[in-house]
């Protein structure tokens, strides 16, 4: 059975009125790492789960889950 | 310059990167048509084979780094982050399969045809580092095409 991360950053980033630059500026990647981590194309690493949770102020398991499909 | 700018300054060069790389991956495959379209005689001249060598080297030095003339180290950090260099890697991977590829095919080609040295490292160079930076441009563009 294969098994997709998804996550909640569009979500949270547009709660919050923030663009994708604002939350890679506040994350210290580029916007199109936060483009591809948000459309579910590149899977980051833990460091950088960590730093958005931090941004986001939540916690990693709020903000990403493991999907069976 | 703000963390904003400079993140909107790294978008604008990383397009630009993907941009520059796949033309200059067709300038280099191009150009191998005027290499083996020149007379067997002048074809593995010292400044043909010496410019074509400055040129993969340039290609390499390109990839390894993924833009080394890029001026910045906080935009070149931006633009190197780790979904670059995970595209980076998997170009790499690319370039590494069509080299053997590559290599297999004019191995098999050479029974039937001889196949010079030159022209062999010329095939087998050629196909590979441009088969790694046409791959690096392409994931680059559709990563920052989607959304």
């Amino acid at each position: 059975m294969a098994e997709r991360l998804a996550n909640r950053l569009r979500a949270e980033r547009e709660f919050r009125g923030w663009t994708q630059a604002e939350l890679a500026a506040r994350v210290g990647v580029s916007r199109k790492t936060i483009n591809t981590i948000e459309n579910g194309v590149f899977v980051p690493s833990t460091l950088t789960a960590l730093k958005i949770a931090e941004s986001f102020e939540r916690t990693v398991e709020q903000l990403f889950s493991v999907i069976e499909e | 310059m703000g963390d904003v700018e400079l993140v909107e300054r790294a978008e604008h060069l990383g397009r630009k990167r993907s941009q520059l790389f796949f033309v200059l991956a067709m300038v280099f495959f191009a150009g191998q048509s005027l290499y083996f379209g020149a007379p067997d005689a002048t074809r593995d001249s010292v400044p043909r084979v010496g410019a074509w060598l400055i040129l993969v080297c340039l290609m390499l030095l390109l990839l390894a780094t993924g833009g080394f003339l890029l001026s910045g180290r906080k935009v070149r950090h931006l633009l190197n982050d780790e979904s670059a260099r995970a595209n980076r890697v998997a170009a790499q991977a690319v370039g590494f399969w069509a080299t053997i590829l590559s290599l297999i095919a004019v191995y098999v080609e050479s029974i039937f045809d001889p196949v010079t040295l030159n022209e062999a490292v010329h095939i087998v160079g050629t196909i590979g580092v441009g088969a790694a930076l046409i791959s690096f441009a392409v994931r680059e563009r559709r990563a920052h095409r989607l959304g």
